[in-house]
C-alpha cells in the first residue's frame, strides 16, 4: 500500500465513522420500532430483534392519530407556500420590472429589514395579535403566519431572479399589445419557474418542519400538526418506546422519500436560500 | 412601453398583498412589543405603562442571564466546535474520489428533519435506561449518566443534538465552495512542491475564508433561533438550567400571560440580535473579502 492510498483510506475511515454517527440514530429507531418492549431494547440496542413485531406501527397510528397530523400538515404546508410565492411574485415583479424604480428601491429594503428581525422576538406580539382578532386557535393562526413569514426570503430570491431577465423580452410583448398584468402571467412567471420550484421547496420544508408557532398557537388536538402531534404522543408514550419509534418512523419515512426523489433541488435550495437569506 | 409598465393602479394591486401582511406580521409585531414591553400587563383589561420596570426586573434576574449565557453557549459551541468540524470534514470530502456523492447526501439528512423529530429521536438516546448511550457506558462498565434531567449534562446534550442536526448543512455549503476553486491553483502548488496539508493551509482556507464566515454568521443566527430544540428536549429544565432567552419570554408571556414583561424579553432579544450581528460585522465579515477567480 503506497502512502497516497493509504492517505485516502485514514480519509474514508474518518469519514465512515462520522456517516455512522449520523445515519445510526435513524437505524437505532427503525431496529426499536419492531422490537416487542423496552426490555428487549435495553438488552440488545445494537442488533435486530429475534422477532419482528410489526403491530408497534398500527397501534402507533392509531393511538398518535399520525394520519390527521400527517393531513394537516400536509395541507398547512402547501397552502401556505403557494399562498407565498403567489402574492411575492407579484411584489417581486412590481419591484423588478414595473418602472417605478425610484419607489421599488424603497420597497425591496423596506421587505429586507425583515430578514434582520428576529423570529423568536415576535413569537408573543404575533400570538397577541392573532388572540386580539380571535385565530387564535384556528388553523388560520398558523396558515397567515407562515404565508407572511415567508415574504421577505421569497420575494428577495423571486426578485434577484427576475431582474437577470433580459429587458428586450417584455419590450417586444409591449409592443404586441400586452398589459403588466399580461407580462407578468405570459411571460415573466413562466420564466421564472426554476426560481418558484426552489422558494416553494423551501418554504414548505421550513412550514413542515415548524414547532414553535404550531405549539402555542393550536391547542385542539385534531388541530395539530406533525412535529407537534408527535411531541404530544412522546409526552403521552413516553413509556413504550417500541411504539414511540414506530411513531418516529411515521415522520421521517415521508420527508426521506420526498428528500430521496429532490436530494438535489433540496440542497441546492436550501443551502442558497440561506446564504441570500 | 413605459404606459404598461407605469400603471400605479397595477403596481398598488401588485404590491398590496405583501405590504399588507409584512407590515402586519413584521413590523406591527415589531413596534407592538417595543410599545407593550414598557407595561405592565396580564392580558385582561389595557396595559398601564411601567416605565422601565420590566426591563429592570429582567436585568436583575438571574434566571434570565442565565438563558443569555445558554444562547451564549449555542454560539461558541457553534463556532468553536462546529467549525473546525466541519471544515476539516469538508476538506476531507472534497478530497476523497470514490463515495463523494454518498457522503454528501447522507451527512445532509439530518438538516431536512423536523427539528422537534430529532429532539425526540435524541431523547430517546438520551433515555436513562434504555437508551443507546446509557446501555453503551453500563456494558462497557461504567456509571450511566442522567443526561437531559441533570443541569450539568443537559445543556451540552442539547448542544450535541444540535451540532448533530445542523454540521452536514453547513459541510455541503463549504463542500461547494471548496469544489468551485479552480483546479489549477490547487495544480500550480503541487508543482512548486506543496503536500496536502500546505495546500489546504495556504490555498483552499484563504479561499473559503468567505464561505467559513457566512457559516459563522448563519451559527450565530441559528443560536439566536434555537428555541424548539430546547422546548422538545428539555422544556427549559432541569428547573430553568436549559432555558434560552426565548424559552424564557414563552415561559413568562405565554404561559404565565406577563405579556407587558414577556414583550420586554422580544425587545432584549432583538436588542441582543442587533448587537450580535454588529460584533459580526465588525469583527469578522469586514475582515474577509470576497475572491474572484
Amino acid at each position: 500500500m503506497t502512502i497516497r492510498s493509504m492517505k485516502k483510506s485514514v480519509s474514508h475511515i474518518i469519514l465512515l465513522v462520522y456517516l455512522i454517527a449520523i445515519l445510526y440514530p435513524f437505524l437505532f429507531v427503525l431496529f426499536s420500532s419492531i422490537k416487542s418492549d423496552n426490555q428487549e431494547i435495553a438488552s440488545n440496542p445494537f442488533g435486530l430483534p429475534s422477532s419482528f413485531h410489526f403491530e408497534n406501527y398500527r397501534e402507533a397510528w392509531v393511538n398518535a392519530k399520525i394520519s390527521v397530523y400527517f393531513f394537516n400538515s400536509l395541507y398547512i404546508a402547501t397552502l401556505c407556500s403557494i399562498a407565498t410565492i403567489l402574492i411575492a411574485s407579484l411584489a417581486a415583479f412590481a419591484i423588478t420590472r414595473m418602472r417605478y424604480w425610484k419607489l421599488s428601491k424603497g420597497m425591496f429594503q423596506f421587505i429586507l429589514i425583515g430578514m434582520l428581525i428576529p423570529g423568536n422576538a415576535l413569537l408573543l406580539p404575533i400570538y397577541i395579535l392573532l388572540k386580539d382578532t380571535s385565530i387564535l386557535g384556528t388553523h388560520l393562526a398558523l396558515i397567515i403566519p407562515y404565508t407572511a413569514g415567508a415574504i421577505p426570503f421569497t420575494v428577495i430570491i423571486l426578485s434577484a431572479f427576475m431582474r437577470s431577465i433580459p429587458g428586450e423580452l417584455e419590450e417586444a410583448s409591449v409592443m404586441d399589445g400586452l398589459s403588466a398584468e399580461g407580462i407578468f402571467a405570459k411571460i415573466i412567471l413562466p420564466i421564472t419557474v426554476p426560481a418558484l420550484v426552489t422558494v416553494f421547496i423551501v418554504n414548505f420544508i421550513g412550514n413542515w418542519n415548524e414547532f414553535l408557532m404550531a405549539n402555542y398557537f393550536i391547542s385542539t388536538d385534531e388541530l395539530r400538526t406533525l412535529p407537534v402531534g408527535m411531541v404530544g404522543f412522546r409526552d403521552i408514550y413516553n413509556t413504550n418506546y417500541a411504539q414511540m419509534s414506530a411513531g418516529i418512523v411515521y415522520s421521517i419515512v415521508p420527508v426521506m422519500i420526498i428528500y430521496g426523489v429532490l436530494q438535489k433541488q433540496i440542497i441546492e435550495g436550501l443551502t442558497a436560500g440561506s446564504v441570500k437569506g | 412601453m413605459n404606459k404598461a409598465l407605469r400603471n400605479p393602479m397595477t403596481y398598488a394591486f401588485f404590491m398590496l398583498p405583501v405590504l399588507v401582511l409584512y407590515v402586519l406580521f413584521f413590523i406591527y409585531p415589531m413596534i407592538d412589543a417595543f410599545a407593550k414591553g414598557f407595561t405592565k400587563w396580564n392580558g385582561i383589561g389595557t396595559p398601564t405603562f411601567n416605565g422601565l420596570k420590566n426591563f429592570d426586573k429582567a436585568l436583575s434576574d438571574d434566571n434570565f442571564w442565565h438563558s443569555v449565557k445558554n444562547n451564549c453557549y449555542f454560539i461558541l459551541f457553534s463556532v468553536f466546535v462546529q467549525v473546525p468540524i466541519i471544515v476539516f470534514l469538508s476538506l476531507l470530502i472534497s478530497n476523497v474520489k470514490k463515495l463523494k456523492g454518498l457522503y454528501k447526501t447522507a451527512v445532509f439528512i439530518p438538516s431536512v428533519m423536523s427539528t422537534a423529530v430529532v429532539g425526540i429521536l435524541w431523547s430517546f438516546i438520551y433515555e436513562p435506561d434504555i437508551g443507546l448511550f446509557n446501555v453503551i457506558l453500563t456494558k462497557i462498565g461504567l456509571n450511566p449518566v442522567m443526561w437531559l434531567s441533570e443541569p450539568k449534562s443537559a445543556m451540552i446534550s442539547i448542544l450535541i443534538t444540535n451540532a448533530w442536526q445542523w454540521t452536514g448543512f453547513y459541510i455541503v455549503m463549504v463542500l461547494a465552495a471548496i469544489l468551485s476553486i479552480p483546479r489549477e491553483i490547487d495544480e500550480a502548488a503541487v508543482i512548486d512542491g506543496a503536500n496536502g496539508f500546505q495546500r489546504a493551509i495556504r490555498i483552499t482556507m484563504p479561499l473559503i475564508m468567505p464561505i467559513i464566515s457566512v457559516v459563522i454568521m448563519l451559527s450565530i443566527a441559528g443560536a439566536m433561533k434555537a428555541a424548539d430544540i430546547v422546548i422538545v428536549m428539555t422544556k427549559g429544565g432541569p428547573g430553568g438550567a436549559t432555558d434560552v432567552m426565548a424559552t424564557y419570554m414563552i415561559k413568562y408571556g405565554i404561559t404565565n400571560v406577563k405579556y407587558g414583561y414577556g414583550n420586554a424579553i422580544a425587545v432584549l432579544i432583538f436588542v441582543f440580535t442587533l448587537i450580535l450581528t454588529a460584533l459580526y460585522q465588525l469583527l469578522i465579515a469586514r475582515r474577509s473579502e470576497r475572491v474572484e477567480y
